[in-house]
């Protein structure tokens, strides 16, 4: 009998399971913890190491000054003072933000249908492939004095560098996903009758959705480099603007500012991602959780 | 109408290794007939149903499906698959209306028939369900529902129920049974499983392994309507043995 087997459980069952509830709500609690003991650390012994609030011979300086840039940076200082980055922080970040969006909808609105149709089609993957594997090697940095002989000191350059950095991510992924979808789907398609246009956007297109998501995620990371660089070099405002400018001012705290700005932004704007790709691929996160 | 016709048909792979899969195959099936073809994995009973189906093409030989040739695939061929091929993202009625909708027809034109093809295989309360929330049987009788719901002439079934417990396997055979009494299409049936292929058919085709070939056509001359009480008659038995002596089970080559 292995009803006899097993051990006297059922009695203290129910204590178990509320148990186990609370138990789940404290993993998360503790991963929280986790996850922002290290950051915490970093910035009370960056603050305990400074003096006269910076560290480093005065080079670097201490968070609580940081705080105060950022605070100026953000609301503006109060009456005429020339602090050229009083209360534009919000301007700024809207500048690179704006960037960002553009140049990544463009890459995405190009790179999903080549990519597609690389993984799709045999002569797409012929013609296009090689073009792409070609030129991807080239780093968006070097694309920089090409980008502003054509473009000019204007916005439609930092876009063009954007766009084209995230757009090899994106196809690659995209071709990638074309090509991996289970090959009795598309027969089924077919055998009821679907055109192969018809199988491209109902069948090869939803079966590559997780790898296209996996193409904007990286491709939105490279974006938010792109801009930072383009925005250095290429243009007059933006959050990659302002680094360099307040960097060759010394303001160092404003430097410090701007990157944190930068880190919470490219963490939001994958939070996003992230959640759209929730609520897109609901039987994808089934079938994981299943198996 | 649901007429199938082989004459000489022979399928070879190319490749540093050619694979010679079919060799000189003829078969015909008659309208609303029951074929199995039997065989070890390897034999190319499925190549056999993928050149019907219109997803291969074959390297020697003449096929007709109603006098015609076959150069691609469509919905005048129903095909069920293994593991039921159900796009992922789609629901149950999603999957269940993706021929007619794809073909262009009007809602009002299918969706009379699909209701009533869901309640046929029990699935009426999961149809909003995706299918990885259902079991291995419940997504094949999906699979077998959205090809009806096309009108094929013909079904090709390629193991359609070989990825399954024994349990949920008898009753799919059982439903298959109602199913096709009662509707007398052309059915191609491919497995692996003796008692399947004589309780199902008309005809059992016994295939050899590599390159395949039929090597034995045994007629089934029990009466309909069968069920799978059938499964423990003495003339059950009779059939399976001469099966098992024709595929000659047991022997080591």
């Amino acid at each position: 009998m292995t009803a006899t087997d097993r051990p006297p459980t059922p009695v203290s069952a129910p204590t178990a399971r509320s148990g186990a509830a609370s138990s789940a709500v404290g993993r998360r609690l503790r991963q929280v913890v986790l996850a922002v003991l290290l950051p915490i650390l970093i910035i009370v012994l960056w603050q305990l190491g400074g003096t006269n609030g910076s560290l480093l011979g005065g080079v670097l300086p201490t968070p609580d000054r940081v705080w105060q840039a950022w605070k100026v940076w953000a609301f503006g200082a109060g009456g005429f003072g020339l602090n050229p980055y009083s209360g534009t922080w919000f301007a700024n970040l809207a500048f690179s933000a704006e960037r960002v969006s553009k140049g990544f909808l463009a890459a995405l609105v190009v790179g999903v249908p080549v990519g597609l149709a690389i993984g799709w089609n045999r002569l797409a993957a012929s013609t296009v492939d090689p073009t792409v594997q070609l030129l991807r090697p080239i780093p968006i940095t070097a694309w920089l004095p090409f980008s502003i002989a054509v473009f000019g000191i204007q916005d439609i350059g930092a876009v063009f560098l954007i766009a084209l950095g995230a757009f090899y991510p994106i196809v690659v992924n995209t071709a990638q996903g074309a090509r991996d979808v289970e090959r009795n789907l598309i027969r089924a398609a077919l055998m009821m009758g679907a055109s192969r246009l018809t199988v491209l956007r109902r069948v090869v297109l939803p079966a590559s959705l997780p790898s296209i998501f996996t193409g904007m995620r990286i491709g939105l990371g490279i974006a938010w480099t792109a801009v930072i660089v383009a925005e250095m070099v290429a243009v007059k405002s933006g959050l990659g603007y302002v680094l360099w400018d307040a960097y060759y001012v010394g303001r160092m705290d404003v430097v410090i500012a701007d990157m944190v700005t930068i880190g919470i932004l490219g963490l939001l704007t994958d939070y996003i991602i992230v959640l759209v790709e929730r609520w897109v691929l609901t039987w994808r996160r089934m079938q994981s959780f299943q198996s | 109408m649901g007429t199938i016709s082989f004459d000489k048909v022979s399928k070879t792979y190319p490749g540093a290794q050619e694979v010679r899969a079919l060799e000189d195959v003829s078969l015909t099936v008659a309208e609303g007939e029951f074929v199995a073809l039997l065989g070890p994995s390897g034999c190319g009973k499925s190549t056999l149903l993928n050149l019907l189906a219109g997803f291969e093409k074959t390297t020697e030989g003449t096929m007709l499906f109603d006098g015609a040739a076959i150069s691609h695939p469509g919905p005048d061929r129903g095909v069920v698959f293994q593991e039921a091929a159900l796009f992922p993202w789609l629901s149950v009625w999603e999957n269940l209306i993706f021929s007619p909708k794809v073909r262009g027809l009007s809602r009002a034109a299918y969706e009379p028939k699909a209701r009533e093809l869901l309640k046929l295989v029990g699935l009426e309360a999961f149809a909003d369900a995706l299918p990885v929330q259902l079991s291995g049987g419940m997504r094949q009788r999906v699979g077998i529902a959205r090809v009806l719901a096309m009108n094929p002439r013909a079904l090709l079934m390629d193991e359609p129920f070989g990825a399954l417990d024994a349990q949920t396997r008898l009753q799919m055979q059982q439903l298959l049974l109602d199913v096709w009494q009662s509707l007398g299409t052309t059915v191609l049936f491919v497995t692996h499983d003796i008692d399947e292929a004589v309780l199902l058919s008309d005809r059992v085709c016994i295939m050899s392994a590599r390159p395949g070939r039929i090597v034995q056509t045994i007629p089934i001359e029990m009466t309909r309507p069968r069920s799978i009480t059938k499964l423990t008659s003495p003339e059950f038995m009779a059939y399976k043995a001469q099966i098992m002596s024709g595929m000659q089970v047991g022997a080591i080559h």
